[in-house]
């Protein structure tokens, strides 16, 4: 019987027949359709996604004509991080990093980036992002973004001045934990308004919001407010909200944004707060299971992902990085897996961009 | 990873013409395909030809809105901005800045 | 099978979240003479599933400490029984849990902490950016589960070095290590030597508690 390889979610390669893979393909879009209540795969997908999986060609790409746009997160940390975001350690200034992008490695778009990474730790050192924000948009022609993530995490004790929600809730304090978690929202939506006013007044093209919703639900309502308020201050701001996952936390469970609580809703509902909010492009994700196969997480983030460019009226960009969108939960994801990931997202899933 | 998502998938940004369709997906909150018909239309070649290193690195050269090469005298950086202003009939932030610095 | 309809009421019961229908359940089913064990077992089980349905969006974590709440008074409720029945009290596994020394990262490993204690462990969550000594001093202390975090592939080498001072402890055959976190994966828990490998909150709740 004819074997294909193949990868598991860690990485590694595997040897599976036509029928395994087929059996995954099945399994993992079902899961994605039963969490999310949203259609599976029809067969045809199925069978062009196995068509995809199974090609010989150790790399494989979009048919020509079907490109779309590549953006890129975390600006130049992609090269000098070594923080478990596929860094390379390798030091260089941010200007350097933002020319090679966009001259070498064919970057529609890039961004600048805070070491940290949060927008929190940005608001103090706004001056000096501003200055390199204003130094590098003379050189650079791609559009040119600011970067962070709103990280709510940074406002909990003991890095904030508000207690641990989940750490309450355990000590089944849970209006003290939601009250946590309303008043760190808040101030969230300040400091995303400051900093990002701030960076466009700069020449900013816009702000990427990246890895939305990560320390819950107040965290996504956070932002949303601040998107908000950012929008209505700079109306021709480019924004791109993206998230941490495919469904969102409910640690406070009944927060909402313009009366939706968002705890709980998946990307193709995510979408509609984000583009309601004020976003451009709306950045969804969906994370790999380590110890599923890369058909399992591909059919099952595929899944995710068209129901959610189906209803967007926005353009969306997948989410595809380290442990997202179908790729491999590993620093040197291999290129036949993120390649394949690519084509299935462009060609079955209608992303507008990557 | 920025390779593979390119190679596999990628516009090339000012290698071709991604810049501009990502600009039309984020100032007009276009889709692809009309952002991609849009620049096409402005370029007056076809949607596949957008995406085309070989097409696009003469035409970027000819229209002045920069190019990965540094060939002497062609716009980069502002000045390459406010020519890609003119062609796609859009406002840029960093452009509107920098005129707002002149006397 | 006995008790079917005691069974069905429990685990409704517990899987929508309230309180006063936990409490009005274990009071039926004890009434009808369902086994005190018996009743906190369907709890416990009915409690994985709730674990189950946080990470897949269908409740959130107040549901969830609302059923540990009504779990909670139902163990209160039938300790003694439970107690009389196995001849002598039973005390809960201890945990200790932690985000290893450089990581501050702990959203994960609090949902984490959250899904040991409902699911009855007693848990000793010691926070983010954990001394590697401090995990060592825990178990030394009586915790019998060692849970060690890591988002970053720079600091999960750490839950190794934690491994390795438990054994220069002489404490290794005495706790199960647990190990988790974004970059890790079952492939590197093996490979350092762990027990456990979670991929997700309730994974490793479950696991641990087949340990049991």
């Amino acid at each position: 019987m004819t074997e294909y390889y193949t990868r598991m979610g860690d990485g590694k390669r595997v040897l599976m027949t036509k029928e395994a893979i087929m059996a995954d393909i099945q399994a993992g879009t079902a899961d994605a359709a039963d969490m999310a209540e949203i259609p599976a795969l029809t067969s045809a997908d199925m069978e062009k996604l196995f068509e995809i999986i199974s090609d010989k060609n150790r790399i494989v790409g979009v048919e020509p004509g079907k490109e779309v746009v590549l953006t890129y997160d975390i600006g130049q940390l992609d090269f000098t991080g070594d923080n478990g975001n596929s860094g390379n350690g390798v030091d260089m200034g941010r200007l350097e990093a933002a020319l090679l992008h966009e001259r070498a490695l064919g970057a529609d778009t890039f961004e600048l980036a805070h070491a940290d990474y949060s927008i929190k730790p940005v608001k103090p050192i706004i001056a000096n992002e501003m200055q390199t924000m204003e130094e590098i948009q003379a050189e650079i022609i791609a559009p040119y973004f600011y970067g962070a993530m709103p990280n709510m995490g940074l406002y909990y004790a003991p890095d904030g001045p508000y207690g641990n929600p989940a750490d309450l809730m355990r000590e089944f304090k849970i209006e003290e934990s939601m009250a946590s978690s309303e008043a760190a929202a808040e101030h969230l939506a300040r400091d995303i308004e400051f900093v990002g006013t701030r960076i466009i007044a700069a020449g900013a093209d816009g702000f990427n919001f990246d890895t939305t919703g990560s320390a819950g639900d107040a965290d996504c309502v956070g932002t949303l407010n601040g998107v908000k308020a950012l929008r209505e201050a700079c109306p021709d701001a480019y924004i791109n909200v993206g998230m941490a996952g495919e469904s969102v936390m409910g640690i406070h469970g009944s927060i909402e944004f313009e009366g939706q609580v968002v705890a709980g809703l998946y990307p193709h509902q995510q979408v509609k707060v984000a583009q309601k909010a004020g976003a451009n492009v709306f950045g969804p994700v969906c994370n790999t299971n380590t110890s599923k196969s890369l058909a399992w997480n591909l059919a099952r983030a595929v899944t995710f992902i068209k129901a959610c460019t189906d209803v967007a009226e926005i353009p969306c960009h997948v989410n595809m990085g380290m442990g997202v969108g179908g790729i491999p939960m590993c620093e040197t994801a291999p290129i036949d897996a993120v390649t394949r990931c690519n084509k299935a997202m462009v060609e079955i899933a209608n992303v507008d961009g990557i | 990873m920025a390779v593979p998502h390119y190679m596999a998938s990628g516009m090339g940004g000012i290698r071709s013409a991604g810049d501009l369709v990502a600009r039309m997906e984020y100032s007009k909150n276009m889709k692809v395909g009309e952002a991609k018909e849009y620049v096409a239309k402005k370029l007056g070649i076809s949607t596949l030809d957008i995406a085309d290193e070989f097409i696009m690195r003469e035409l970027r050269e000819e229209l002045r809105i920069g190019t990965v090469t540094a060939v002497p005298g062609v716009p980069r950086g502002i000045a390459a901005k406010m020519n890609i202003e003119k062609l796609l009939d859009i406002k840029i932030n960093s452009c509107e800045k920098f005129r707002g610095m002149l006397n | 099978m006995a008790y079917d309809n005691e069974t069905k009421k429990l685990h409704d019961a517990l899987v929508s979240c309230k309180v006063p229908d936990i409490k009005a359940a274990v009071d039926e089913a004890h009434a009808a003479g369902m086994p005190a064990n018996d009743i906190i077992n369907v709890l416990g089980d009915s409690m994985s599933e709730v674990g189950v349905l946080f990470e897949r969006g269908k409740l959130f974590l107040p549901h969830v400490l609302a059923a540990a709440n009504g779990m909670k008074a139902a163990m209160e409720l039938l300790g003694p029984e439970m107690a009389a029945d196995a001849g002598e009290a039973k005390d809960a596994a201890a945990v200790v849990m932690g985000t290893v020394e450089g990581d501050v990262h702990d959203i994960g490993k609090s949902i984490c902490s959250t899904m040991l204690q409902c699911a009855g462990f007693e848990v000793h969550d010691l926070g983010r950016d954990v001394p590697k000594a401090n995990f060592v001093e825990e178990v030394k202390g009586g915790c019998t589960f060692c849970g060690m975090s890591a988002l970053m592939t720079t600091t999960m080498t750490v839950q190794k070095e934690i491994i390795d001072m438990l054994k220069d402890a002489g404490l290794r055959d005495k706790v199960c290590v647990m190990v988790g976190g974004a970059p890790v994966t079952q492939g590197y828990a093996d490979k350092i030597g762990a027990d456990i490998y979670g991929e997700s909150a309730s994974e490793t709740t479950r696991k641990a508690k087949d340990k049991l």
